[in-house]
């Protein structure tokens, strides 16, 4: 039972970071020793960040050789309880195709994908889709708020009991559980319904990032955990209440979403210190945890898993193991999985 | 020309329970397929140890039927996205070539530059992309079209497409001032934020057979999937296609032209049979006619007598090249409604050999032989069962003529197919 009194954790594979280290080993090999670390140190997720910039300079700070939806489908075939969230954009991908895309990590993993978006434009992304101009920002807004709409409800169009696999009677799926979508709005028509079926979470994890005061509503309907950059703690405390306040008056359990707080480690640092910080932090803003923003190399989540995680569960402050195995579990949400 | 200096090429064409619309209903079909990722992990293990070139997964951003009743007599509304299917394959497997389809309809070609690519890095040069411009209107209205765009257009903006995502995967967009494309459909700035492939670039296929379709393939494709009948069909089809690479500064061993072929095979040709009209009973008519009326691309074929003719048929904007095919085979052999639906219904228009391993591989031997053929994609009937009969029975005569590798030659899926790295 998730009573508040431990964190969630997730840790982040920055783009743009560079490994001096790193020797003849395969990039998907070191990236999958990255997240059976993470998994056998228990945390919630790892986040795989994604990045499609339009000019040369970004472009030679590359790190990782992978889009991030399938360097997760890769990464989920030598994994099994960590949770696996890709980054991909609203203007990058149809909803179409990002909601099958999606439903299809979440029966590859088990019930252990999700779906980072943001509320941000990349700067530039647009001018490799067509969109030289990019969206204005309210325009931005909107369609991202009709996108996450059409994609979560792609995601529930067939019911969970909708496929038979009646041989004899050959009835394969039950019609009237298969449900169309029929969405008409501002920027999108999508009939579906989607041709994956109904994945093991009923949804996909969906985390929000990037927000501005006016995308708060929008994250309080939608979200399931919500990012927050690093700012003062009492910042962050006010910004986490609202968004509390915004669930409740969605008729959300507040709790049903996570707000987790960007931090970035600082390398050399005493384990204790940031364990230290990361506890202060955790109580005077009372979020519900922290997304750590790791550079790609195996020795920083080793010191993280080795140093900083033995003094956090210590303090009984984060969680022995797993106690179920979807990421909806492991982040204590509703809805699909084995609550 | 001796059998070692030149062998056959094979794909592995997997989708949903089989390629028979009733595999589903077959005792021995694994009817969850499309929600079990180890059932796909062991086809492709399966297909590697037998040495396919390649595995191909056909795609459609949409139901396969416009009926809703039809379709929930078949398997084939629910499976995995092939790109995530492909990309959790690709780090289960080392050698097997990993080709999707994807739509230039759908898609952005930067998008889906970057997404082959990744798969391509996953695998380690082993990705291929299969062009198609989609033909459905259950498609079209996912993706806010009013309607399907005209065959010319449609083949238009797959032009300017492949145009871009190969000029992002070979580094011409690179992002420096005036390198960008601006284009009727596209503008596109790049680069691409990935690595140069470990192949050069990523196989591009194609399966459009019209006569726009073929040019498109003349132009930009390496790999040509495609459906004949007889061999008559399939050497006139090879000789156009590859008469038509000149035009492009190509040769005719840049493009590898592989039809696909359904076989039904076992120990014995009475057990083959046996096996085939086993399928073949568990089709519902309904059904049947349905999948014939969307390959037709005319909607109320069911209004004609069953046990008639096929009716005259306006030309369309969908599969026209398709359409022509199953069109000349109706006439051709005096079937009714009924039995082509059924016919069709088993191997969609592709090629049926029902047989033992002699006998499928005298058939493939004399299409490679005659200059009809540089390969096939082999479309077994239900899974795992007819991939695991190909693979045991089939592989192992072609090895033993010298038609077909007893290893693979390389790493990347280019090496496997024989295909030139791009500069």
């Amino acid at each position: 039972m998730d009573n508040g009194a431990t964190m969630h954790l997730a840790v982040s594979l920055c783009p743009g970071t560079t490994d001096a280290s790193r020797g003849a080993e395969p990039e998907f090999d070191r990236l999958a020793r990255f997240a059976q670390k993470a998994e056998a140190a228990g945390l919630d997720m790892v986040l795989l960040a994604d990045a499609a910039p339009a000019s040369g300079g970004d472009a030679a700070n590359r790190q990782v050789p992978f889009e991030a939806t399938t360097l997760l489908a890769a990464l989920a075939t030598v994994t099994s309880r960590i949770g696996l969230v890709a980054m991909a954009s609203t203007v990058a991908h149809q909803p179409y195709n990002l909601a099958r895309r999606f439903a299809s990590l979440d029966i590859i993993s088990h019930g252990r994908a999700g779906w980072h978006a943001t509320m941000a434009q990349a700067p530039r992304e647009a001018a490799n889709f067509s969109r030289p101009g990019g969206f204005s920002r309210d325009d931005f807004r909107r369609r991202t708020e009709e996108y996450i709409g059409i994609v979560q409800g792609l995601w529930t169009g067939w019911d969970a009991d909708a496929l038979l696999f009646d041989k004899g009677g050959g009835r394969f799926h039950d019609p009237d559980r298969m449900h169309l979508l029929d969405h008409k709005g501002e920027f999108f028509s999508v009939r579906g319904p989607l041709n994956v079926a109904r994945s093991p979470q009923d949804r996909p994890v969906l985390v929000l990032s990037g927000l501005s005061v006016s995308d708060m509503d929008i994250a309080a309907r939608t979200a399931d955990v919500i990012l927050l950059e690093e700012r003062p703690a009492e910042e962050t405390k006010a910004s986490r209440d609202d968004l509390k306040r915004r669930v409740a008056a969605r008729g959300r359990d507040p709790d049903a979403v996570k707000v987790l707080m960007d931090v970035l480690p600082v390398t050399g640092g005493e384990p204790a210190g940031l364990a230290d910080k990361l506890e202060e932090q955790f109580r005077s803003t009372s979020c519900d945890g922290f997304n750590i923003l790791m550079p790609a190399e195996l020795s920083a989540i080793d010191d993280f898993v080795d140093l900083v995680l033995p003094e956090l569960r210590r303090r009984d402050l984060f969680r022995q193991g797993y106690r179920g195995a979807t990421l909806r579990s492991h982040l204590g949400l509703g809805g699909g999985g084995d609550q | 020309m001796t059998a070692a200096s030149r062998q056959m090429k094979l794909g592995a064409f997997l989708w949903a329970t089989g390629h028979h619309i009733a595999a589903w209903r077959h005792p021995q079909a694994h009817v969850t397929a499309g929600i079990d990722i180890d059932h796909y992990i062991q086809l492709a293990r399966t297909a590697e140890a037998a040495k396919f070139d390649l595995l191909f997964c056909e795609d459609a951003a949409g139901l396969r039927e416009a009926d809703v009743g039809i379709a929930s007599q078949t398997s084939r509304s629910i499976g995995f996205e092939p790109i995530s299917l492909l990309s959790a394959l690709a780090v289960q497997t080392s050698r097997i070539g990993l080709v999707s389809t994807a739509s230039t309809s759908y898609n952005e070609p930067y998008g889906l530059a970057r997404t082959f690519l990744s798969l391509d890095h996953l695998s380690g040069g082993r990705a291929g992309w299969n062009l198609v411009t989609s033909a459905s209107q259950i498609e079209a209205a996912n993706f806010g079209s009013t309607g399907l765009r005209p065959h010319a257009d449609r083949y238009e903006r797959a032009r300017e497409f492949a145009e871009v995502v190969t000029g992002l995967w070979h580094g011409k967009l690179d992002g420096t001032s005036g390198s960008g494309h601006d284009g009727q459909s596209f503008s596109v700035r790049g680069p691409l934020d990935l690595p140069r492939s470990p192949q050069g670039a990523p196989v591009m296929v194609q399966a459009g057979a019209s006569d726009v379709g073929r040019d498109l393939a003349a132009r930009t494709a390496d790999v040509v999937f495609t459906a004949a009948q007889t061999f008559e069909e399939a050497k006139a089809f090879y000789d156009d296609l590859k008469g038509r690479l000149a035009a492009y500064g190509r040769e005719r061993d840049d493009i590898k032209i592989m039809p696909g072929v359904a076989p039904v095979v076992a120990e014995t040709e009475a057990e083959a049979r046996e096996k085939y009209e086993e399928l073949q009973e568990l089709i519902p008519d309904d059904v049947g006619v349905a999948l014939l009326s969307s390959y037709l691309s005319i909607a109320d074929l069911w209004r004609y007598p069953i046990d008639g003719p096929l009716p005259e048929l306006p030309a369309t904007e969908g599969m026209q090249s398709r359409q022509a095919l199953v069109i000349e085979q109706s006439r051709r052999d005096n079937l009714s409604i009924r039995q082509l639906a059924r016919h069709f219904a088993g191997a969609r228009g592709h090629w049926r050999i029902v047989g033992t391993a002699a006998q499928v591989a005298d058939e493939l031997q004399a299409r490679f032989e005659g200059g009809a053929a540089d390969g096939f994609n082999v479309m077994p009937s239900y899974f795992p069962g007819e991939l695991d009969a190909f693979a045991t029975l089939v592989v192992p005569e072609l090895q033993r003529r010298g038609l077909f590798r007893k290893d693979y030659e390389g790493h990347t899926l280019r090496e496997h197919l024989g295909l030139r790295r791009p500069a």
